[in-house]
């Protein structure tokens, strides 16, 4: 019972900024049917823009958050004119599409630390409390990052869902051309989820940077955790991402108490994660959409 | 023969070079031909390297060299090529998406496993006692010589790759990139196939990661990392995916340029190459591949040469 409750608290706490990260990749890919392995790299614009205006202008860490998503957000939109339109319109196929983001991916992450160097920055927050959550010490500034990262992936949740522009979203994703044909603006909804996708991340950055450092690798080391919960979650719902994300990192912290070794447990996430995409027999069908 | 002018930066950035280009030509039967983008080449060269060494350095061989180093050699590639056929078969029928998720996950489970198995591997202090099977006098002799030596197998998957290009089998890999379901109809094995591509490629890439094992001596976790998937991938890229001389022409412009040009002939100051040039590579990495595929999708050599009997069938 111990290990459950243990477990719960801190997979919860320690996974959660991943969930709202793989949100809006799984938004991207919907939409696109696009693998934006550059989408590591708007975590981590996320939180170098998050520390930056925090250690410079000492603002609040919520404060900071606006600016990192707004931040992130825009910078996925500029990825998205500067490379991935570009290479829709010349019909790059899907392969070499997914060797171009991995190009980016590359490119920014190096760029990055030609920038920032190898040293990794921290947020300058103050040194928080701590309380007791069934039994485990946690960090009152987790808890209410937890909350934040809950309140914001339900919010996004809805968004999709429920609102007008979800649907709208949902419509492009589904049939372009029929979406097109009832007066649906495909650049503007594009351009729309290419933002909030990048926001997500960038977000969801600004919270794993806080809950550790600030580093180039930050996204990238988190990057197959997130394509994996989003390919076994599902990509045409985003309940189903959620659902997986909180599984994956209750069982990644499950498995790191008992085996006292965090890269075990990835190891066995791995493999469980590829058997499981094998075992359910991926058709294999090409999208031809960004 | 006088050999003053090949001094230890240039003889390394040599070969860099060939062994790139070796795996650079693995990996253009499977990403050029068969068009499976295998972004886990990094996993194969590690895991033969990391057997191989393993077997040499861990047990107490009863006879004397050379049979420890070609026994642990052949070991090495074994075990690179069942990881492949493993891999192959976890992917076969996956589309690009799981392609990707698979042989990424492999490469970041052997990086794993080099990192944790500590009493087999050394953590990530490394793994020493790498040593050339022969001694034939001085340190650059011997490195020499097994430059030569790398440089004779990767002539020999030159080759073999060469071969390909003008046999049924190469006909079967390009028909099975083509159009997978359409081969599979006419009756060809494209499992099959796909495994037996894998199989052969990972040794070959198991083989590989073993030369550069011994010319460095040292196997560590942070060696085994995406640059190395990243530079036969954007060698190959740029010179052109479907030809056969397209990974040896883009690795030489890429990687040559990088690790012989500007490692032993431009006049920097010494202070950037440990920490500017290095990340200015990746990023020219990165950059090429964008804008090689945004612009010359085909690369510098352009589309494929489909061999005799192809041209003649389609009237060329």
């Amino acid at each position: 019972m111990d290990l459950l409750g243990d477990s719960l608290v801190i997979g919860l706490t320690q996974y959660a900024p991943l969930i709202l990260a793989a949100m809006g990749f799984a938004l991207i890919y919907r939409l696109s049917g696009l693998i934006n392995v550059a989408f590591s790299e708007t975590i981590t614009l996320g939180a170098y823009i998050g520390v930056w205006i925090n250690t410079t202008f000492g603002l609040n860490f919520y404060a900071v958050l606006l600016p990192a998503g707004v931040g992130a957000g825009l910078i996925s939109v500029g990825t998205y004119f500067a490379v991935f339109r570009p290479a829709k319109q010349r019909n790059v196929g899907m392969l070499e599409m997914i060797i171009i983001s991995f190009g980016l991916s590359v490119f920014l992450r190096h760029g990055l630390q030609f920038i920032f160097g190898y040293p990794v920055r921290f947020f300058d927050v103050p040194p928080p409390d701590t309380i007791r959550v069934l039994g485990v010490g946690v960090s009152t500034f987790r808890l209410l990052a937890l909350g934040s990262v809950i309140a914001l992936a339900l919010g996004l949740f809805w968004f999709i869902q429920k609102s007008g522009l979800g649907l709208q979203i949902r419509a492009l994703a589904g049939d372009e051309d029929l979406a097109q044909a009832s007066g649906i603006r495909p650049l503007f909804v594009t351009v729309l989820i290419w933002f909030i996708g990048g926001a997500a991340g960038g977000l969801a950055g600004a919270f794993l940077g806080v809950n550790s450092n600030v580093a180039p690798l930050l996204g990238w080391r988190q990057f197959l955790f997130i394509f994996l919960v989003v390919m076994v979650g599902g990509v045409k719902n985003i309940g189903g991402v959620i659902i997986a994300g909180a599984a994956a990192g209750i069982a990644l912290a499950a498995m790191t108490l008992e085996l006292g070794q965090v890269l075990y447990a990835q190891l066995i996430l791995i493999t469980a994660f590829v058997v499981i995409l094998k075992v359910r027999g991926r058709r294999a069908v090409e999208v031809e959409k960004v | 023969m006088n050999l003053d002018w090949l001094d230890a930066f240039l003889l390394f950035g040599l070969f860099t070079v060939v062994m790139y280009a070796g795996l650079g030509l693995l990996l253009h039967l499977q990403l050029g031909l068969a068009r499976i983008a295998n972004f886990g080449i990094v996993g194969f060269w590690g895991l033969g390297a990391y057997a191989f060494g393993i077997l040499l350095t861990k047990v107490d061989w009863p006879f004397g060299d050379p049979w420890p180093f070609l026994i642990s050699m052949v070991f090495g590639m074994v075990v690179a090529g069942i990881a492949g056929l493993l891999v192959g078969w976890l992917i076969a029928d996956l589309d690009t998406e799981g392609v990707l998720v698979g042989t990424l996950g492999f490469a970041t489970a052997v990086w794993i496993l080099a990192t944790t198995e500590q009493g087999l591997t050394g953590g990530a202090l490394g793994m020493g006692g790498l040593r050339f099977p022969f001694d034939i006098g001085s340190v650059k002799a011997n490195e020499t010589l097994w430059f030569v030596i790398l440089t004779l197998v990767v002539a020999a998957i030159l080759y073999y790759v060469w071969r390909v290009h003008r046999s049924p089998y190469g006909r079967l890999l390009i028909a099975v990139g083509d159009n997978e379901p359409l081969a599979r109809s006419l009756g060809k094995p494209t499992f099959q196939t796909k495994l037996w591509l894998f199989a052969v490629g990972s040794a070959g890439m198991g083989l590989l990661g073993i030369f550069y094992g011994v010319m460095v001596h040292l196997l560590i976790p942070e060696g085994i990392t995406i640059n190395v998937t990243l530079a036969a991938m954007v060698g190959l890229v740029l010179g052109g995916t479907v030809r056969v001389w397209g990974a040896i022409v883009g690795v030489v412009l890429t990687v040559g340029f990088f690790d012989i040009v500007v490692q032993s002939y431009l006049p920097l100051p010494r202070s950037w190459y440990t920490q500017a040039i290095p990340v200015l590579r990746e990023m020219v990495f990165g950059a090429a591949l964008i804008v090689v595929l945004l612009i010359r999708p085909f690369g510098i050599l352009g589309g494929m040469r489909r061999d005799k009997l192809m041209r003649s069938m389609h009237g060329e």
